[in-house]
């Protein structure tokens, strides 16, 4: 280890002459009022996102919207649809047992766009391999930290209808 | 001021180093609690539980008053030989 002497000669100690007597104390109460700064900011922070989520909830989708005739997906196929009025994108997934199910097809964990996997049951995100299940939108495996929100599928008169899900979804 | 605080000074040399690294530590610690807030607050939002978002604000506005407390236990500075 270099002595106090020989670390006092080197250039970097020139460029930034700095004691250790001077960062003893005092540097460590300014790290302390620093930490309550950041500390008020991360309750700041949290207030917006209570804020935004009690005054601007997110819309939710309001009667029943007609997709596609349901010859027009085959069993394995899926077809993407957004709602008039909203641009979040969602996906219509024909399963192999013959039901459909609608998802939004933005992945929960950085809303990366999902897809089925026929024959798997499994809707995919290629971005950090995130599963969800087809059936319920379960997360089955990877990072996402919900379960991908779901709409309503209603099947009349050969055509595929879509509504909000009634059920309060829940992690 | 009498001699009673100066002996317990020269007593107890590393009082004040003590005194704020635990002060240090809390304040990590309540930090650390308030970005897993923040964290929740985050997820439970975006799942339509707003309700959850509004406590964890709570909780995290509480903490930010308890870090504010703890900066009246933070030392001034160990007093000059000559201020007693």
């Amino acid at each position: 280890m270099a002595s106090k002497e020989e670390n006092n000669k080197k250039k970097w100690k020139q460029d930034f002459p700095y004691h250790k007597q001077n960062s003893d104390l005092v540097n460590r109460r300014e790290f302390a009022k620093m930490l309550t700064f950041v500390s008020g900011g991360l309750t700041f922070g949290t207030g917006l996102v209570a804020a935004k989520a009690n005054l601007f909830p997110k819309k939710k989708v309001v009667g029943e919207h007609l997709i596609c005739a349901k010859s027009e997906v085959p069993i394995g196929g899926t077809r993407s649809f957004t709602l008039k009025d909203s641009d979040i994108p969602y996906i219509l997934v024909h399963l192999e047992n013959g039901t459909f199910r609608a998802y939004e097809q933005k992945c929960t964990h950085l809303s990366c766009s999902v897809y089925y996997e026929p024959g798997t049951g499994h809707i995919i995100c290629p971005c950090h391999k995130g599963v969800f299940d087809a059936n319920d939108g379960a997360v089955l495996a990877g990072p996402p930290p919900r379960k991908l929100p779901k709409l309503s599928v209603i099947e009349r008169d050969g055509s595929i209808y879509i509504a909000a899900e009634e059920e309060k979804s829940t992690i | 001021m009498g001699t009673f605080r100066t002996n317990q000074n020269n007593a107890n040399i590393h009082k004040l180093n003590t005194l704020i690294s635990t002060v240090i530590v809390i304040f990590l610690l309540n930090l650390s609690l308030q970005i897993w807030l923040l964290y929740t607050a985050l997820n439970y939002a975006l799942e339509d539980n707003a309700q959850i978002a509004t406590i964890a604000f709570i909780g995290s506005l509480v903490i930010f008053i308890i870090c504010l407390g703890f900066l009246y236990y933070l030392p001034t500075g160990k007093p000059a030989e000559n201020d007693h």
